[in-house]
């Protein structure tokens, strides 16, 4: 009888520059993984053909990038999830329901949003069998694999910083899209801190030196539902598309953001949690969930920031920012801030997006300079 | 009104159901013409309509500038060739503060999209667009009409003629036809079901599009559908306000970027719309295999030569950065 040594292959969904912290942390672990393609139309309508029509947009693209990779030979999903009442609750369940559904055999780990002890027993089961694929050599490097993890995240999100604010008075704002996307990838093949931060300053150097306008470029506030405001091909690139449109955009949701948000550990990020709720009080008095309160903090602190808009994104159906758009609405009156609703669903709605945001800018020039030309 | 020059502004604004052109004169901004015709799915060929009138004009005039609107406006501003592509919304504003500077608030309809413009002190601070659903807008007037056997202009008369219109849903087109051949059924005379469509229609744009922003007075209705006399009186009756439709409704998108055309003081590229009477004009397309996102990228062709290229996601294309070459890249349709 010949030993069956098993080998596990870890996959991940798309989130923007995420897969780029993933990989990073499985590579360094040595742990085995598979990297789904891009998100592309193909990866939606995989999404599309499966589910019930009424799912949001972020599930569908999550589960075709998974189908995407198991595809490929992945056996094991990690997936992060987090509390009711968004669908997100029960998001990372439905998946597998569908999955399994679908005839794929695989394992799957949830990593908690918010670590604590329900969230330790949901993956019981899979983490005992995890224990025992893991090698020693996995354990050991394990740390070492969060810290070059985490490095890289935080360059990919400084270059994202970088590019969001000089494409808004760039040239050739594609130059500045070229740059970025080089630099994402010199900063994913990089291998230790060093090589790491050669590759993170030549790439902010590199977007930093292009061309400029002298315009005076407008401010933007991005706030709505995760996966929306990080994952471009969901959003339908709004921050390129404003990018390009002379706008800078600050996004609300990063992941370390989230990270840090959900594992409790740093202090500074509980304080700004418990002062983004109190700013989003006069208008809702308990958590509603997801990132609904933030959404409406976020407008508020655009508005004391001096911010000339908000963009607010979500996902057609989205539980929570149906009700932050309704709030939305009198937060705008109130503070006389201009907020966009956008609402992300799976037709081809490039066009129609364009015509708002041009719009939007109109509003927002109008406004700043008293007329648009 | 004759004029001093035979030099025009032009405003084209190619919408999903119409195309729509404004000649404006230069000196006065008086407008000289307007023509409205059905775009038919081809874009291209209601641009040719468009400019064979214009290219019939005696004199011939000269245009100074000319900007395009709709959501066809990139294209008809290539094929134009002007860098003055405005979106609707705005030019909608212009085209009503013109005719009524005080205005508040503006409702306006079209073939598939409709929105509210609030505006203050000729300025738009705020505004709405239908979602993901094309309920309640011209089109789906259109193709009513066309299932009961009416023209889609009379509606408005049909829709007056009634006293009691027929409650029907207008929360969604699937539901509003379903609603409609009910009532047809059950024996409902048509000018009552005609007229519970307008109500159904103007209740969905005050919930789903309108919604929460404020309608003040004085409003202008703008856009294909304000010649409808039934959506007028229905907005009139659950606003309270009155509504005042423009004079220019139906072109009020290619009069607002004529106008704007008027405001732009730089240095414009040549106006070569007129060519596209007497040239071929052709667009190929292909599908780029760079990366995963297989863009069908789109390439316009001025007899047999390549003009411009766009719909490339990255922008390598429209950028310049590389050019068509079909040995490398597979799959041109």
């Amino acid at each position: 009888m010949s030993v069956n040594i098993f080998i596990m292959k870890v996959t991940f969904p798309h989130l923007g520059s995420m897969y780029i912290f993933c990989k990073a942390m499985a590579e360094t672990a040595g742990i085995p993984y598979v990297l789904p393609r891009p998100t592309s139309n193909h990866t939606r309508e995989i999404g599309e053909y499966s589910t019930n029509e009424s799912v949001c947009l972020p599930l569908k693209i999550i589960l075709g990038n998974f189908v995407d990779a198991l595809d490929q030979g992945a056996d094991t999903i990690v997936m992060v999830g987090s509390g009711p009442p968004c669908r997100l609750g029960l998001y990372d369940r439905i998946i597998k329901v569908v999955l399994t559904d679908m005839g794929y055999s695989f394992r799957w780990l949830t990593i908690p949003g918010i670590f604590n002890w329900q969230a330790l027993l949901q993956n019981r089961e899979e983490a005992k069998v995890l224990r025992r694929e893991l090698t020693a050599g996995n354990y050991f490097r394990f740390p070492w694999a969060m810290v070059m993890g985490w490095k890289k995240m935080i360059w990919c999100e400084h270059l994202e910083r970088t590019a969001a604010q000089i494409r808004a008075i760039a040239k050739n704002p594609a130059e500045v899209d070229r740059l970025l996307s080089q630099g994402l990838v010199a900063i994913d093949k990089a291998q230790g801190v060093r090589s790491l931060s050669v590759a993170g300053n030549e790439a902010i150097a590199s977007i930093e030196g292009v061309q400029k306008t002298e315009r005076t470029p407008l401010k933007v506030m991005m706030v709505g539902e995760v996966y929306t405001v990080m994952e471009p091909s969901i959003n339908m690139d709004v921050e390129r598309r404003l990018g390009r449109l002379g706008v800078v955009v600050h996004r609300s949701s990063y992941f370390s953001t989230h990270i840090r948000r959900g594992s409790r550990l740093d202090r500074r990020m509980l304080k700004d949690r418990q002062r983004l709720m109190d700013m989003a009080r006069p208008y809702l008095n308990y958590d509603v969930g997801a990132e609904c309160n933030f959404s409406v903090a976020e407008t508020v602190l655009g508005h004391r920031q001096g911010y000339d808009g908000v963009v607010h994104v979500y996902p057609f159906s989205c539980m929570p920012e149906t009700n932050a758009a309704t709030v939305l609405c009198s937060v705008s009156k109130d503070l006389n801030i201009p907020v966009l609703p956008v609402v992300i669903d799976r037709q081809d709605m490039g066009l129609r997006i364009d015509t708002q945001l041009e719009a939007f800018v109109d509003i927002m020039t109008w406004r700043r300079q008293g007329r648009i030309l | 009104m004759a004029s001093k020059s035979n030099e025009i502004f032009l405003g084209i604004d190619v919408g999903s159901v119409s195309t729509k052109m404004v000649v404006l004169d230069a000196d006065s901004l008086s407008m000289l013409d307007s023509l409205y015709v059905r775009t038919y799915g081809d874009p291209q060929a209601s641009m040719r309509a468009a400019m064979i009138r214009l290219s019939n004009r005696q004199p011939l005039p000269v245009v100074r500038t000319a900007a395009t609107t709709g959501s066809g406006r990139t294209l008809a501003g290539r094929l134009i060739n002007t860098n003055i592509i405005k979106n609707e919304i705005t030019t909608h504003t212009l085209a009503a503060v013109k005719i009524m500077p005080e205005v508040r608030t503006i409702v306006e309809i079209g073939g598939q999209d409709s929105k509210i413009i609030i505006v203050r002190d000729g300025m738009a601070v705020d505004f709405a667009m239908n979602t993901v659903c094309a309920a309640g807008t011209g089109s789906f007037l259109d193709q009513q009409s066309g299932r009961l056997g009416i023209r889609v202009e009379d509606m408005g008369e049909i829709a007056l003629s009634s006293n009691n219109p027929a409650s029907i849903s207008g929360r969604c087109t699937v539901f509003a036809e379903t609603d409609m051949i009910h009532k047809q059924q059950i024996g409902a005379p048509m000018n009552d079901i005609v007229a519970g469509l307008c109500r159904a229609l103007v209740k969905n744009y005050l919930a789903s599009v309108a919604r929460g922003k404020p309608i003040t007075p004085p409003v202008v209705f703008q856009g294909g559908v304000a010649a409808n006399k039934g959506i007028v009186r229905e907005f009139q009756e659950q606003t309270g306000c009155e509504i005042h439709v423009s004079p220019y409704y139906g072109v009020a998108g290619a009069y607002g970027a004529a106008l704007l055309a008027s405001m732009v003081k730089t240095e414009q590229p040549a106006f070569q719309g007129l060519e596209l009477s007497g040239k071929e004009h052709r667009i190929k397309s292909f599908v780029c295999k760079k990366c995963e996102e297989s863009c069908s990228v789109l390439m316009l062709y001025r007899d047999g030569a390549l003009l411009s290229y766009w719909n490339d996601r990255c922008g390598r294309y429209s950028s310049g950065e590389v050019t068509y070459n079909p040995l490398v890249t597979t799959g041109e349709k």
